[in-house]
């Protein structure tokens, strides 16, 4: 019974919010996708099929933060699974850290192929820093582990978005999708944080999570307008 | 076709199948080829890519080979300027 109580308020508290914080991130990014399909067959267009698989990634990511999340309730609630909830959680961590990381840099990817020739190379390089941020998320269990890696992983994202900035404004008329990508990386940054560092972003939990839905859903709003869907 | 010229590229096979459309969908290579502008090796390139694509088809008859759209060929056209103004607004 004691446990019953605790599950509903933790639904509607902890997990309730997660869940529909998961869910509405999901179902934006699965209609970017879904909704840049036709482009991407009929022009093999790198720049789109990148930008398609990130949101991809994003929604798989996504998928695996609310499991995280729900096998850590059910550590809580000793007895109600049979299995190691400890051992899913952990699984789901490395899966969500692998498909976040690859979706910021199918993102990058997307703006810069024109520039990074070698594509198979650029692709197994990313697939080796995902599984490399994965990995040491998992095996290293200090804070400062989290926060090093983070802080590079952003410090190279803002790097190159940055420059290709710059580059996109001396050739031509631009578009203001830039600076969503730079506060997409941000954000995505601190959802990482907020996930692998409980109590990093107690206070700010909420403002992170809207922030996050803003901006998927203002990306949302211009493919669709974009594409006519 | 090298990946630099992407932009290019889908310019270039929208004003192949543009040439063909305007030509009341039915046209023989050789006044293709030189409507185009192209060399006739990008221009054996870019027809291979459409062909492959399956956005023009081959029609024989007694006076010989033409090139017609198929429907994904019409669609391209109809969704080209849609699919520019997507790749501008995302910087892709």
């Amino acid at each position: 019974m004691g446990q019953l109580i605790s599950m509903g308020s933790f639904l509607v508290g902890g997990i309730g919010v997660e869940l529909v914080y998961s869910f509405i991130i999901i179902v934006c990014s699965l209609m970017i996708y879904f909704a840049t399909k036709e482009m991407d067959k009929l022009t093999s267009y790198k720049g789109i099929k990148y930008f398609r698989l990130s949101f991809l990634f994003f929604a798989f990511a996504y998928f695996f933060r609310y499991f995280i999340q729900f096998f850590l309730f059910s550590f809580k609630l000793n007895g109600i699974l049979e299995f190691s909830p400890m051992f899913l959680g952990a699984i789901s961590l490395f899966v969500f850290l692998y498909f976040s990381s690859m979706a910021i840099f199918f993102l990058l990817y997307s703006v810069m192929w024109k520039k990074w020739n070698h594509s198979k190379l650029t692709i197994l390089l990313f697939n080796i820093f995902a599984l490399i941020i994965a990995f040491a998320s998992i095996f290293f269990r200090g804070i400062s582990v989290y926060l090093v890696i983070n802080f590079i992983l952003l410090l190279i994202v803002l790097f190159i978005l940055i420059v290709a900035y710059k580059d996109s404004r001396k050739k031509s008329k631009a578009g203001n999708s830039f600076i969503i990508y730079l506060l997409l990386s941000i954000f995505w940054i601190l959802n990482i944080m907020n996930i692998l560092v409980p109590r990093f972003l107690s206070i700010y939990q909420l403002l992170v999570y809207l922030v996050s839905i803003s901006l998927f859903m203002i990306i949302l709003y211009k493919v669709l307008k974009k594409t006519g869907e | 076709m090298e990946k630099k010229t992407k932009r290019g590229r889908l310019e270039i096979m929208k004003d192949v199948l543009f040439i063909i459309r305007e030509n009341r969908n039915m046209i023989k290579i050789t006044p293709l080829l030189r409507k185009s502008n192209l060399s006739s090796t990008r221009f054996q390139e870019y027809f291979l890519e459409l062909l492959e694509k399956g956005f023009i088809r081959e029609i024989e008859s007694k006076k010989g080979k033409s090139i017609s759209l198929t429907d994904k060929g019409f669609k391209f056209l109809e969704r080209y300027q849609t699919i520019i103004h997507f790749i501008d607004e995302f910087e892709l």
